[in-house]
């Protein structure tokens, strides 16, 4: 058992990793085509729109979609659905946590795959100052907010149903992941009303935003995502957590260093154990990263499966993958 | 980061601005013809609607116009109902007023959600006489016809249970729609005159699905049997490739229909297709009682007026002629005319309304915008090299 777990902490995380996400996309955007149906509440964006292929269907969809009903059925009988679906979604998530976003999300793993085609370019990255790394911080609930609001006035008859699925409209995953599939009907605009013309027009431009945001920033659309913001809403409960003992830290900052999201807690706050801030995707590369046994651990069910020990960071730093250094 | 967004995201609302403003001066009228493919709606510049379009060469604008003497029999006269016509069910009654103004879709014609109580929705159809799928009147029965109406219910028996006729001077069927699936309705109407029996199966079938409800029950719903067995003669729709139970046909495709007389496929049935407007298209079944049509493009509103949900009818009559003998209300008859009639929606296309061109220019136009705002504010950012050299001396 200890060689099992000793094998486990010294192992090569992004190579994993890597490969992990691959199998998932696979899953999720081609899955339907060998009649995979993982059902319509996942927490990570399958997009609903690619019809062929998916394995299943992003939550924020059908939520709209519920939402949007007219309030004496929402209110009523209907609101049933809503809860039974919100129970489904919630098992689903309770697994994994964030780590839906980290490992399994494919727009998660698209803006991976273009980092990596940055990097091969030799193309430096962006870093957010703290205060813009705040400020931006609040934009994915002020969109988790509208996602909900919106449909519940359209249902109250107060927007034009043209909005249906506000989010879904403006979600890059809409235009980017039929594509995979050969599906290209997303890359238009919608002129039957200037609601839909306003929202197909701000799908398209934020699509174009997010390759080239995603070409410089790594992970630039899941700053933004409503979907994370509800998931870190609800992960109290979560199986899979991401645990600090500060005594062990010595600040180094290597966990900083690799973050992708930038979250600075995760060096500078020795006092939370539980560690998982609200942008955090749980990709464990800072467990991966840190040099001090026992310092950051991942656990499954109060069960630690991986941490950081000394042998798992020597040997990670002499197979020199991964472990990004910064640019100055 | 932040503060290229603050520069970039006004330059983008502008030029979306300017979208919305091109595309309220230029696309002002949609176009009058139907061929040559997808149009998109920047296509849509400057053009007016022709008065006299005509969708397609084989197709005849007779539906809407006045029947001739000799087809009146053939459009459903005799068929036991006193408006004359051809017998059709239609979830919508007859429009009032003016004719370009169809029913906007995305609701559920003829439908009330919660039924009178708070129960099952309950659907409501009507019989209409004539070939106008807009303005064909209700059909009232005649004394000397025999009407039977059935309903088969996706969880009943598969041979139908009977639907109370609607009471005097109603001319609406109701029925409730407690499970998930289709819901079909057949109105046959025999009446004899002279020495032939005219039999006339109206029938329609709706669907009742729900957002929320269970994706199994759906799929089953999607591949039962849709054939009554002991229909004097029906008109079966094929369902579209990888059809939902939301899905909708839509002007362009193509659609294909199955003729059959009690089950089995009815070959050279003379079928005809009416549109929305009013266009008549008609062709002969195959050896499997398949014919099949391409839903044309009729749907030409002024362009501020447009609905992408709207729902056009259309009429699908099939007929076919047989030398049988026997009785009906003890009297003998020597030939039967069969007349089978089923409605239908559809929707204009997507390509209609929508445009790649502007698509891929907004989405291009934000990368390369956002692309050289990221990379003047590096070089911006860039320090020149300057040496610093030490006087050693001071």
């Amino acid at each position: 058992m200890k060689r099992l777990k000793d094998a486990v902490d010294r192992v090569d995380l992004n190579r994993f990793r890597f490969w992990l996400q691959l199998a998932m996309f696979a899953l999720l955007v081609y899955g339907g085509y060998l009649a995979v149906d993982l059902g319509s509440r996942l927490p990570m964006f399958s997009c609903g729109f690619n019809e062929e292929g998916r394995a299943g269907v992003c939550y924020l969809l059908p939520l709209q979609h519920q939402l949007s009903r007219p309030w004496p059925q929402l209110f009523g009988i209907a609101g049933v659905s809503v809860l039974t679906g919100f129970g489904v979604f919630f098992l689903w998530f309770i697994v994994l946590n964030k780590g839906w976003c980290g490992y399994v999300c494919p727009l998660g793993t698209i803006q991976d795959w273009i980092t990596a085609l940055r990097r091969r370019l030799g193309a430096r990255y962006s870093r957010y100052t703290q205060g813009q790394f705040r400020q931006l911080s609040r934009i994915k609930y002020l969109l988790l907010a509208l996602m909900v609001l919106i449909p519940l006035g359209i249902g109250g008859g107060w927007f034009s149903r043209d909005m249906g699925t506000p989010f879904c409209l403006i979600c890059p995953g809409r235009m980017i992941l039929p594509m995979f599939t050969g599906d290209f009907s997303q890359f238009t605009i919608d002129f039957s009303s200037k609601t839909a013309l306003v929202m197909t027009a701000l799908g398209m431009g934020i699509t174009g935003l997010f390759l080239a945001g995603a070409f410089v920033k790594k992970r630039f659309f899941c700053f933004f995502c409503p979907m994370s913001a509800l998931h870190y809403l609800i992960s109290k409960p979560a199986l899979l957590k991401l645990k600090k003992d500060g005594d062990k830290c010595t600040r180094c900052g290597d966990c900083y260093t690799v973050c992708d999201m930038e979250i600075k807690e995760i060096a500078d706050d020795i006092k939370t154990r539980d560690i998982m801030m609200d942008d955090c995707i749980l990709c464990l590369k800072c467990v991966a990263a840190c040099p001090e046994p026992g310092a950051l651990k991942a656990n499954f069910a109060s069960v630690t499966f991986f941490e950081s020990t000394e042998a798992g960071f020597i040997k990670r730093s002499q197979k020199g993958i991964g472990l990004e250094q910064p640019e100055h | 980061m932040s503060r290229i967004a603050h520069r970039f995201v006004p330059a983008l609302l502008a030029l979306l601005a300017t979208g919305l403003a091109l595309a309220q001066g230029e696309g002002g009228e949609p176009l009058a013809g139907v061929r040559g493919g997808p149009v998109s709606a920047g296509d849509y510049a400057g053009r007016r609607p022709s008065e006299g379009a005509r969708p397609e060469a084989s197709w005849q604008k007779r539906a809407a116009e006045g029947t001739k003497p000799e087809e009146a029999i053939r459009d459903g006269g005799g068929t036991g109902m006193r408006s004359g016509g051809v017998l059709w069910l239609a979830d919508t009654p007859p429009m009032r007023g003016e004719a370009s103004r169809g029913r906007r879709g995305g609701g559920m014609g003829g439908m009330s959600m919660g039924g009178e109580h708070g129960g099952p929705p309950m659907k409501r159809l009507w019989l209409r006489a004539g070939a106008d799928p807009q303005k064909a009147p209700f059909a009232h029965q005649e004394a000397d016809a025999s009407v039977e109406t059935l309903l088969v219910h996706p969880l009943g028996k598969p041979e139908g249970e009977p639907l109370p006729s609607p009471a005097e001077g109603h001319t609406g069927l109701a029925f409730a729609m407690p499970a998930q699936g289709f819901y079909r309705v057949y109105v046959t109407t025999r009446k004899l005159e002279g020495d032939t029996l005219n039999v006339s199966v109206a029938k329609t079938e709706v669907g009742n699905f729900g957002h929320g409800g269970d994706e199994e029950e759906q799929k089953r719903a999607i591949t039962a049997p849709r054939v009554l067995e002991n229909a004097a003669i029906e008109i079966v729709r094929e369902r579209q490739d990888k059809e939902g139970p939301f899905s909708q046909i839509s002007s362009g495709m193509d659609q294909s229909f199955i003729v059959l007389q009690k089950g089995l496929p009815a070959a050279n049935a003379r079928v005809r297709l009416v549109s929305h407007a009013g266009w008549v298209k008609e062709m002969t079944s195959d050896e499997q009682g398949r014919v099949s049509f391409q839903i044309i493009r009729d749907y030409f509103p002024p362009w501020d007026e447009f609905q992408k949900r709207f729902k056009a009818n259309y009429l699908v009559i099939a007929e076919v002629a047989a030398d049988e003998s026997g009785n009906h209300n003890d009297q003998p008859y020597t030939r039967v005319r069969y007349q089978a009639t089923l409605a239908g929606n559809y929707s204009p296309s997507p390509n209609d309304y929508r445009s790649y061109a502007w698509g891929l220019g907004v989405g291009l136009l934000a990368v390369l915008f956002s692309g050289v705002a990221v990379y003047l504010y590096r070089r911006r950012r860039l320090k020149p090299f300057q040496e610093v050299r030490f006087d050693e001396k001071a």
